[in-house]
């Protein structure tokens, strides 16, 4: 309710701060003060174990040095690759499925459930199932490729594979949240819009094309946008499966920072490596945004 | 609401008119549609199977080459053991105080914020929401570095409190629920207020109620995520006294000990299941929940 500055205002306003402190003061401590501390020791070389007025001002040489430096370069590199291939291949599956079981379908709630069951399930769990799945030698995935004649892999231990296994697991498990959300898109498309096209005798095809496609481009925009931001900060089914090898073939930037801040204690060097991931992960962002606007979406 | 048990209506009204070519049709469509559903689920499902197959076999079956699908005798022992092992109860019970505190704070936070955003008027009002915006584009691992310092110098490495206390103010929840409480009608507000309610009063006992929805959208959604956060608590909770189940999970497991990957199975098993079986339970919940929070308007 807007009122005028008087009693009734401050009794409102009064209310709403009390009712805002808690969030302020959160927030203040475990975000906003955090951020502004990270880009300061984001220039100096500190291992936290020191005190920091002992730590070393290096100005942007933490910067510096992490741009030039190789692995982190084949981090980027593996962490663009793997966010690539997810996206496109969890939201393609997802969208598979939303449309197979967008119509009248026996079972279909059974066949929704098995598929959300993935989702929550625990990362762990299902990582070091996985990892049994592909092992080399004992796994069931080999034996599989054994009998249809094709030529064993390496999976995990393949510098060739290992990242697009770790991938597919990802894919495996995410697939039904999007599918869920794609559903409830699909829903929210009037069913007069497929009547009157049918009147007008439009084919499935052409249904799919001119009226599916359009009214679902909005949810596929948050979907691509949500599941960007999701795979750029993928962690821990490469933490727990390959550990970001072999060879770092398979090391993620979350992953990389992790090492750099918790085993080598280069907390300044991990902090400036935080803020170029997060610029790169804001362009990205706002170019997907741009993008799908083009291409006739409404802004978000 | 959404409503997703209904199913759009494409086959029923035009079939009749179109005859038997077209019913013919329908009928392949059916089959292949079904197909690749059960191919789907076959997929989906495999590794479960695989999971809980091997979490009952001996080591050698668990290495035979080709793969042993059925064990010989059930090895119901494999599961006392990853339970001892992991000391699963301690496992269990850190896990629901860490998920029920967190998601009942971020929910206490996010519903009390997102209603003075909606309803009430303050000053810094602006400013909050755009921070509040804002925070939804931080994503965690620019807070690890910091975040760590700061619970290390509050000594709460080792303890619940330093997994708990600084995940309850996400900008995700406080927005959802600013969002979903603008929908509230102002008169009804006006109206509590005209008989004396307190501002407390009229949030506790007609906001919440009316945001039923909303709030168990943001329910499932913190569930969902703290039950099975690793990153974070992987740091903070290094003694095995204080693990949550993944990261007690994670602490079992050796990749190369392949001998006792049938307790590994095991293990995986109960720590998917207390999950699986408040899914099974609550599964409308899930669904809608999720698929609100997909849903901006």
């Amino acid at each position: 309710m807007k009122v005028k500055r008087g009693p009734l205002y401050w009794r409102q306003a009064s209310a709403g701060l009390l009712f805002v402190t808690p969030a302020v003061i959160l927030i203040t401590v475990f975000v906003l003060g955090p951020l502004v501390f990270s880009f300061y020791i984001s220039f100096f070389r500190w291992n936290m174990l020191q005190p920091l007025s002992r730590a070393k001002f290096v100005g942007i040489g933490n910067y510096v040095r992490v741009l030039t430096d190789e692995t982190f370069k084949a981090a980027m590199w593996n962490t663009m690759r793997f966010s690539v291939g997810m996206v496109v291949l969890t939201l393609a599956v997802a969208l598979l499925l939303a449309l197979a079981l967008n119509s009248k379908i026996y079972l279909r709630g059974l066949f929704r459930t098995i598929y959300f069951t993935p989702v929550v399930t625990s990362m762990v769990a299902v990582a070091i199932v996985w990892s049994y799945l592909y092992h080399p030698t004992y796994g069931l995935f080999n034996d599989i490729l054994g009998r249809l004649g094709i030529k064993q892999m390496g999976f995990l231990t393949s510098t060739a594979q290992s990242l697009w296994s770790v991938m597919l697991v990802n894919v495996w498990k995410r697939a039904g949240y999007y599918m869920v959300i794609f559903l409830a898109g699909l829903q929210t498309v009037p069913a007069q819009l497929y009547e009157a096209a049918r009147v007008d005798g439009a084919n499935s095809w052409q249904m799919f094309r001119k009226i599916t496609v359009p009214m679902l481009r909005p949810t596929v925009l948050l979907c691509v946008v949500v599941a960007t931001i999701e795979a750029l900060q993928v962690f821990t089914p490469v933490f727990v499966m390959t550990k970001g090898g072999p060879a770092d073939s398979s090391l993620v930037a979350v992953l990389h920072m992790y090492d750099t801040a918790f085993s080598y204690m280069q907390m300044g060097r991990a902090a400036s490596m935080t803020f170029i991931l997060f610029v790169l992960i804001f362009i990205v962002t706002m170019i997907q945004v741009r993008l799908m606007q083009k291409g006739g979406v409404e802004a978000y | 609401m959404l409503q997703l048990g209904r199913v759009v209506e494409m086959d029923s009204n035009a079939g009749a008119a179109l005859g038997r070519t077209h019913r013919i049709g329908h009928l392949v469509k059916q089959i292949l549609v079904h197909g690749f559903l059960i191919f789907a689920s076959v997929l989906m499902l495999l590794p479960f199977v695989w999971m809980v197959l091997s979490a009952l076999k001996l080591p050698f079956e668990i290495a035979a080459r080709p793969v042993v699908w059925l064990p010989e005798v059930p090895q119901w022992s494999n599961f006392t053991r990853a339970w001892e092992m992991l000391d699963f109860g301690r496992l269990m019970l850190n896990s629901v105080i860490v998920t029920v505190l967190t998601s009942a704070g971020v929910i206490m936070i996010s519903s009390l914020t997102g209603y003075a955003l909606a309803k009430l008027d303050f000053p810094g009002k602006n400013v909050l929401f755009v921070v509040v915006l804002s925070l939804m584009m931080v994503p965690f691992f620019m807070l690890m570095v910091p975040v760590y310092v700061i619970i290390n110098k509050l000594g709460w490495v080792n303890s619940l409190a330093g997994v708990i206390v600084p995940e309850i103010a996400p900008g995700f929840g406080i927005f959802l629920m600013r969002q979903f409480m603008m929908g509230l009608p102002d008169e009804l507000l006006d109206a509590a207020r005209i008989d004396g309610a307190s501002e407390f009063r009229i949030f506790w006992q007609i906001a919440m109620p009316l945001s039923r929805a909303g709030l168990t959208a943001l329910g499932v959604f913190a569930c969902i995520y703290h039950w099975d956060n690793f990153l974070w608590p992987s740091l903070i909770l290094i003694s095995p006294e204080t693990m949550t189940i993944p990261i007690g999970l994670h602490r079992l497991y050796q990749p190369n000990l392949f001998s006792m990957y049938n307790v590994f199975m095991a293990g995986s098993t109960l720590a998917i299941l207390p999950m699986l079986i408040f899914f099974f339970i609550a599964q409308r919940h899930f669904i809608e929940g999720i698929a609100m929070t997909g849903i901006k308007e």
